[in-house]
């Protein structure tokens, strides 16, 4: 499972260190309960600046992508529960 | 930084951006009166009860970016008023540095103990055995603490079996270590600007992002604009503040992209301080002083000053890392204008001082310093640059983080002395520090170096950061280790006099 956060300028500023702390913590609720989650690992990575807020002109920063779905505006809740979702077992 | 307050973290650094545009684009200054509608747009309230609320907190945020005050909501005022003072393109100093935007604070009630419906009103009740004052009483559904009565020792909530007894507390009020916040006559905080000492805890603690100071962006980009010779120095705790792709190395070229001359290590001028404390404190202590206490922390030493008047002049002689970095800087080009970026905003205070002034021009944070590369299109981890920062020791870099302003004067002064034995304490949050000066002032930390820092961790914790400190605390660390210096009597860009005995 791969997840990425843009670490462009804005996204920075508007939070992705955040975003990333946040993401990062996951990893210690997925340890504590292993049974409870997919063997899968929860890969993280920091991106360079994707352009997307350069081609429109609304606000959309931070942007992370959790495997194909890329979320524009994104905060802590809305992406940890979508990789929390992903990762549990069924 | 308070990392999840996300809502008011993006609203504040979106003024900030606002009003860097404002300044590069040279953007007539009545376009003010429309700025909070880009920041706020549309006609939904997000954050507060309605959208016209949060824009007139917003249009405040604005003013206090600019350097004006608050605007007083019982008279009529625009946007605008008072803004050609501050047109300009030196810094100008309105005071004060802190303040509350009245109409955003909450009013909280003032710190009680509560009974919460966790209550079962049990058999034991230890909650009404323990109080000292018998404030407590086992009421129909709950106990009842009958808060005319209560001293607020806090015995019931400790003794409770189901923890049905909270403290509760205003968030700015809980933060300050020097007790500065009071209530108007609406119950509203109101700042004694008397105790104040400008650490900035309550900005950033507040859940209502009712608490702002002042910037001087607007005045420092038009210099930009305008003047040649502008220096930057940037403080130990910028490493990791500016994106997790981002190298110190791109930080130092994305600051001189926005148009300053060079960049300067404020660990320089730690480790010039550095040497100063440590031959200070061989010299001083026990003979003239009993105790040393370092002088970076411009809040400690402020507090100090005015709670423990009789032991300021224990406080070292010494100029802080920013000053004495802007010396260095000055010594190298007279006409330099100098910037201090940090995480601090109590530097923007002791930039103002009678000794500082002429070294020191403007003050900014990092998250201040983020706004102007986004308002400027700077993609900082896309910079290409193979120079390295090379200005300072390991010693120096590692004055951002607790414990290591006092490590640093340690370890040099045992260098030049190795016969000396050196006690050291550190404390890092206000009211620590208060309370390490009251043993200190009754005789117990003589022959002490004591360390005072108004942030909890240290700098690295300062209210103008971006980034966790944990995050930053361990690129302080990687970077120290590839300081080209082990300690500042190694560092080249120092004069050898001041290295010796």
């Amino acid at each position: 499972m791969k997840v990425k956060i843009c670490m462009g300028s804005n996204c920075t500023l508007l939070g992705a260190m955040n975003l990333l702390d946040q993401i990062e913590s996951l990893r210690e609720i997925i340890d504590e309960n292993e049974n409870e989650y997919k063997e899968e690992e929860l890969e993280i990575e920091s991106i360079k600046c994707l352009g997307y807020c350069k081609e429109v002109d609304s606000d959309i920063a931070p942007v992370v992508i959790v495997e194909e779905d890329v979320i524009f505006n994104a905060t802590g809740q809305i992406v940890m529960e979508r990789i929390m979702d992903k990762m549990r077992k069924r | 930084m308070k990392e999840s307050y996300v809502d008011l973290i993006n609203i504040r650094r979106k003024v900030f951006v606002e009003i860097a545009k404002m300044a590069y684009e040279d953007t007539d200054l009545n376009e003010l009166e429309k700025a909070a509608y880009n920041i706020i747009p549309g006609e939904v309230a997000t954050y507060r009860e309605n959208i016209f609320r949060e824009r007139a907190v917003v249009e405040e945020r604005l003013r206090l970016t600019m350097g004006l005050n608050v605007r007083s909501m019982s008279e009529f005022t625009r946007v605008t008023e008072g803004i050609d003072e501050v047109n300009i393109d030196e810094s100008r100093f309105i005071p004060d540095l802190v303040n509350v935007i009245t109409f955003a604070c909450e009013a909280c009630p003032t710190r009680a103990f509560k009974v919460t419906d966790n209550c079962r009103k049990c058999l034991a009740h230890p909650c009404t055995n323990v109080c000292p004052v018998n404030a407590v009483s086992i009421g129909k559904d709950r106990a009842i603490i009958d808060q005319d009565k209560c001293i607020k020792c806090g015995r019931c909530r400790d003794g409770c079996p189901y923890n049905a007894i909270v403290e509760y507390n205003r968030p700015c009020a809980a933060v300050c270590g020097v007790n500065a916040i009071e209530s108007d006559y609406l119950g509203r905080a109101k700042i004694n600007q008397e105790k104040c000492v400008s650490c900035g805890r309550c900005i950033i603690q507040c859940p209502f992002g009712a608490i702002a100071d002042k910037s001087q962006i607007y005045q420092l980009i038009k210099a930009l604009k305008t003047k040649k010779n502008m220096y930057a120095m940037i403080a130990p705790s910028f490493i990791g503040q500016f994106g997790a792709l981002t190298s110190p190395e791109q930080i130092v070229e994305g600051i001189k992209r926005l148009g300053f001359k060079d960049v300067v290590e404020v660990s320089l001028g730690a480790d010039i301080t550095t040497l100063h404390e440590a031959k200070e404190f061989l010299q001083k202590v026990p003979s003239e002083i009993p105790f040393m206490g370092t002088s970076c922390c411009n809040s400690w030493a402020l507090m100090v000053k005015t709670k423990f008047p009789e032991q300021y002049e224990y406080i070292s002689d010494s100029a802080s890392p920013m000053v004495e970095t802007a010396k260095y800087i000055k010594k190298k080009d007279p006409d330099a204008i100098i910037t201090f970026i940090g995480p601090c905003i109590s530097k923007k205070l002791e930039a103002l001082r009678e000794d500082v002034k002429d070294y020191v021009h403007f003050v900014i944070t990092f998250e201040e310093l983020m706004g102007m590369f986004v308002a400027k299109n700077i993609e900082l981890s896309e910079i290409e640059i193979s120079k390295e920062v090379q200005d300072a020791s390991t010693l120096g870099r590692g004055y951002s983080v607790a414990g290591g302003v006092a490590e640093a004067v340690k370890k040099t002064a045992q260098l030049l002395d190795p016969s000396r034995e050196i006690n050291v304490e550190s404390a890092s949050n206000l009211a620590d520090c208060v309370k390490l000066m009251f043993q200190a002032k009754a005789g117990k930390k003589n022959g002490y170096l004591l360390e005072g820092m108004a942030c909890p961790g240290g700098c690295i914790a300062g209210p103008g950061t971006l980034a966790s400190t944990t995050r930053v605390k361990k690129a302080v660390e990687e970077f120290k280790n590839k300081a080209p210096y082990k300690t500042p009597l190694d560092n080249e860009l120092i004069d050898d006099e001041l290295k010796n005995k």
